[in-house]
């Protein structure tokens, strides 16, 4: 397994290559995007560096023309990087002739879009086969392995439909199904579920972290959508005019958001589902630990907690695995949490100051 | 404003072409006239029948049985009024043409599609190809490509090249962004892009782009006629050379017959050849029941072509072993074979001696065993291709008044094989109800009568040149009239509309001409001599040809006709009817043997 990384990467759109790289060293010299744009250039990605570890969905969140989609397309090569280097699998991407780039996306990294991108004239099982073809594997062999890809998605016995005879649902399914097929480590998925109506993107959500318990894919995975990010991503980034302005857990990104950008963002996110007991417990509380009331897990939602909370004269119980108590979520700071508050409970004077 | 010489320019610049470049030219000239004898023999090979039952099957298995009935029934129609030959050399002149137009228009739309650069630079040189008139291609396609079906086909490339390469890059274009994305992520080479995702899906497109590209090649049949291509446009322009709206009518209806074949089988293919549209047309027969199913039955592929290829090696085997291959045929006369097959090229313009003197040479070159071709063809090009030497000789040149335009420009390239009918005159002439109009000089003071309008031919002809800078002016007439060109059947249908009602009218007019026949006209005298001494016709050989074919050369200059026999030969033709001028020259050597045996 291999890890992801990106350095400094930079990309301008400009006329001429060397304007693009005079652009990069004046944004390094602390220039900002309408500095450039003024001069007729234009920089999408700016200074962006993370890294993603085996088998972690790293989500990138951003509204539109925040640079996200760009990001993604300079992860395999689409797009090269104005500046920086693109590390997989020990590979500089960045360093490679087209010839190898090509290489490694049929063979390391594939793609899944936001518009689904299946071939029209090609059935169901030719689009979940088409890496393969690209790989040159043949025809029994790929399309055993499409079949396969294509059951792990719950697209079992729909072969040999075509692509517009699906709903919007199934079409991503075999959207995914192609871009497993090929058995890449790497799956880039640009906004794949935004144009699905919402219960069938919470099912694809759903099936997508059951997918990744069985295969522990590397996954970078873009959305304009802070819950989607919130519940798929091991890690966040969200970005802003090009820059990344804020790396972490989605806890982290919840209840320390870097700048008021990123605190307006999370304004609308459903805090109690996301964030968990671990996150907003205190150090233990004696009393809380001599009784028999229930207690919670440090995975346990806030949604949930609040459940025991109400029932629970005292603070609650976090326990860890092992059943020994870790903290306590007192029922004032729940209510903190959940209200956008990062403060113990001030009194009257200083609360009307 | 200076005049800036832009035509000179180009002049110079195709002259200097054609001196440098002919081997270009000449091995152009090869390939086109190679693939177009090909793909005519091919035609040509079955009998009529079966090649339109083939051409039937293909439009059941396109586009069903109602398709295959009405493709037969027109293809028998064209056979039936006698023009299947002229339908399918159009056939292969336009298959040809669109086939060279492909292989050329479709990389070009691939490349544009590819590069905005290439994009910007093509499409006003593609404006500039498809606005230009057609007619205009064909002068200097005459002059680096002789007459014949070359010039013709060039030009029909030329003006039909736009849509296919317009086509093709719109449809590459239109593919959606995001699939071309999807395959580049799965790695797949820009030519394998090219191959399995662009050109599938931008197939409709394409083939909407053949599809018009067929049809202008087919719109430019008639005028590719007037440069030798024959075929259905030659006998379109035959037919308004001789203002026979009955052949006009039959050409016409056989083009449009063709057009629609055409049309709706490349139409038909595009569904066909298209992953997306084989998918539609599978669903809409499912659905059918019924008398639908029958009627939108389609034979498997291998039914289709198992089905022609049948048909193909029954017409194949009629042509093999049935009659019409007519060796020996016609050596009527017991004359020697002098020719050997040697072949010969005959060119005319559609005059009616000109028709009857260039038919009786045919048939007594066949009879001495000469193969012979004669094509009609426009003046100017029959001169070009005379000068050429693409033509061996012609035998109605009007020398030395009507044609000494071209003799100054061509004379040094031709020989000239002595006069064989003498003397005509060229007029002006009015109905004899103009009783006080006798002679040029009584036209003075008349001018509001004729409406100001002397009723001219085509601006080409030298009897136009020759009213215009010097009898009008001899007689002081050309402040007050003016002299309209047009085209000999305008003059002649303006001369019977005005002839009916009985109006004043004037028309340049030339002995002989069967207008006097017909109508009662008076040629006005011309005291001063000013239209000058009555022409010879001439028989005007190409350089050289003397030397090759010494003993035709020497029956041509002793070739002589006499008015009653000129006259009586061109009213035996007038009988028997288009088409048939050999039956009718034979039946006229009949009856005159002295003809027959001059030569």
């Amino acid at each position: 397994m291999s890890t992801l990384q990106a350095e400094h990467v930079y990309k301008v759109f400009g006329r001429h290559p060397d304007e693009a790289a005079a652009a990069v060293r004046t944004l390094q010299g602390g220039a900002d995007r309408e500095e450039l744009r003024a001069e007729g250039t234009t920089a999408a990605v700016i200074d962006a560096s993370f890294s993603v570890e085996p088998g972690q969905i790293f989500v990138v969140m951003g509204l539109s023309g925040s640079g996200k989609s760009t990001l993604l397309r300079m992860l395999n090569g689409l797009l090269e990087p104005t500046a920086g280097r693109i590390l997989f699998d020990g590979q500089d991407l960045t360093a490679l002739s087209p010839r190898e780039l090509r290489h490694v996306r049929s063979t390391k990294i594939s793609m899944v879009f936001q518009h689904f991108a299946l071939f029209p004239h090609r059935d169901v099982l030719d689009n979940a086969a088409y890496g393969l073809e690209v790989q040159g594997v043949p025809r029994a062999e790929r399309e055993r392995r499409a079949t396969e890809a294509l059951e792990l998605c719950g697209l079992g016995g729909w072969e040999k439909s075509w692509p517009d005879e699906l709903s919007g649902g199934m079409q991503q399914r075999v959207g995914l199904a192609r871009a497993l097929a090929t058995d890449a480590d790497l799956l880039l998925m640009d906004e794949s579920f935004s144009a699905l109506d919402p219960l069938i993107r919470r099912d694809m959500q759903d099936q997508l972290l059951e997918l990744q318990r069985r295969l522990k894919k590397t996954i970078v995975f873009i959305t304009h959508d802070l819950n989607e990010a919130m519940r798929l991503g091991d890690g966040i980034a969200v970005m802003r005019d090009g820059r990344i302005v804020q790396q972490g857990t989605a806890e982290d990104i919840l209840t320390r958001p870097a700048d008021d950008y990123v605190a307006s963002f999370i304004q609308d996110v459903d805090r109690s589902r996301v964030l968990t007991a671990d996150a907003v417990m205190e150090d233990s509380d004696p009393a809380a630990e001599a009784c028999d009331c229930p207690t919670v897990s440090a995975d346990t939602p806030l949604a949930d907690l609040c459940a025991v909370s109400a029932r629970v004269p005292h603070a609650v119980a976090v326990t860890a695995e092992d059943g020994s108590v870790i903290g306590s979520v007192p029922q004032d700071r729940l209510i903190a949490f959940i209200g956008d508050e990062q403060r113990p409970p001030m009194y009257c004077a200083e609360v009307a100051a | 404003m200076p005049r800036l010489p832009l035509g000179s320019w180009v002049d110079t610049g195709v002259e200097f072409l054609q001196r440098h470049l002919s081997w270009l030219f000449d091995a152009i000239s090869t390939v086109v006239t190679g693939l177009y004898d090909g793909i005519d023999a091919v035609l040509s090979a079955p009998a009529p029948l079966l090649l339109a039952g083939i051409l039937a099957v293909a439009a059941w298995w396109l586009r069903g049985l109602l398709a295959a009935l009405l493709a037969m029934a027109g293809f028998a129609l064209v056979d039936s009024i006698g023009l299947w030959d002229e339908a399918m050399s159009t056939l292969s002149l336009v298959l040809v043409a669109t086939l060279i137009t492909l292989v050329i228009s479709v990389p070009l739309g691939i490349w544009a599609s590819r590069s905005d650069r290439v994009s910007a630079v093509l499409r006003p040189v593609l404006d500039f190809m498809q606005t230009m008139p057609a007619m205009v291609y064909l002068i200097p396609g005459i002059i680096f490509f002789g007459v014949g079906v070359v010039p013709g086909i060039i030009a029909t490339i030329i003006f039909s090249l736009p849509p296919g390469v317009r086509m093709t890059e719109l449809g590459i274009r239109q593919v959606d962004g995001e699939l071309v994305e999807a395959a580049d992520a799965f790695g797949t080479t820009p030519r394998d892009t090219l191959v399995r995702v662009q050109l599938p899906l931008a197939l409709p497109t394409i083939m909407a782009g053949v599809n018009q590209v067929i049809m202008l090649g087919l719109s430019m049949v008639v005028i590719a006629g007037m440069v030798g291509g024959g075929g259905l446009g030659g006998a379109v322009y035959k037919a308004i050379g001789n203002v026979d709206i009955g052949l006009g009518f039959e050409a016409g209806i056989s083009i449009v017959i063709l057009a629609m074949y055409l049309d709706r089988m490349t139409g038909a293919l595009g569904r066909q050849v298209s992953p997306l549209g084989r998918r539609a047309l599978a669903k809409v027969r499912a659905g059918a029941s019924g008398v639908a199913k029958v009627w939108n039955h389609r034979p498997q592929p291998a039914y289709a072509i198992a089905g022609a290829v049948v048909l193909a090696l029954v017409a194949g085997g009629l042509s093999t072993f049935g009659p019409g291959s007519g060796s020996g045929e016609t050596k009527a006369g017991g004359v020697a074979d002098i020719g050997k097959g040697r072949k010969i090229s005959l060119g005319y313009i559609p005059w009616d001696e000109g028709v009857a003197s260039t038919f009786l040479w045919k048939e007594l070159l066949e009879r001495r065993g000469f193969e012979v071709d004669a094509r009609q063809l426009e003046l100017g090009a029959l001169f070009t291709g005379l000068a050429g030497g693409q033509i061996d000789f012609q035998t109605d040149s009007w020398l030395p008044v009507t044609h000494a335009q071209y003799w100054e420009k061509y004379g040094n390239k031709l020989d000239d094989l002595g006069s064989w009918y003498g003397s005509t005159s060229i007029e002006l002439s009015v109905p004899s109800y103009m009783k006080d109009v006798k002679s040029l000089a009584d036209l003075k003071g008349k001018g509001s009568q004729f409406k100001g309008r002397i009723i001219g031919i085509e601006p080409s002809a030298g009897a136009m040149g020759l009213l215009k800078d010097k009898v009008l002016p001899a007689y002081g007439l050309d402040g007050e009239y003016k002299v309209v060109d047009g085209s000999t059947p305008g003059m002649l249908a303006e001369l019977k509309r005005a002839y009916d009602k009985h109006e004043p009218v004037a028309v340049v007019l030339w002995s002989p001409h069967w207008a006097y026949a017909s109508y009662d006209l008076h040629k006005l005298q011309d005291p001063k001599g000013s239209w000058g001494k009555g022409d010879g016709i001439h028989t005007l050989a190409r350089k050289g040809f003397a030397k090759d074919e010494p003993e035709v050369a020497k029956w041509l200059r002793s070739f002589k006709l006499s008015e009653a026999q000129l006259t009586g030969l061109e009213a035996k033709i007038q009988e028997s009817g288009k088409g048939k001028e050999q039956q009718a020259v034979r039946a006229w050597l009949a009856e005159h043997p002295e003809v027959a045996k001059m030569a």
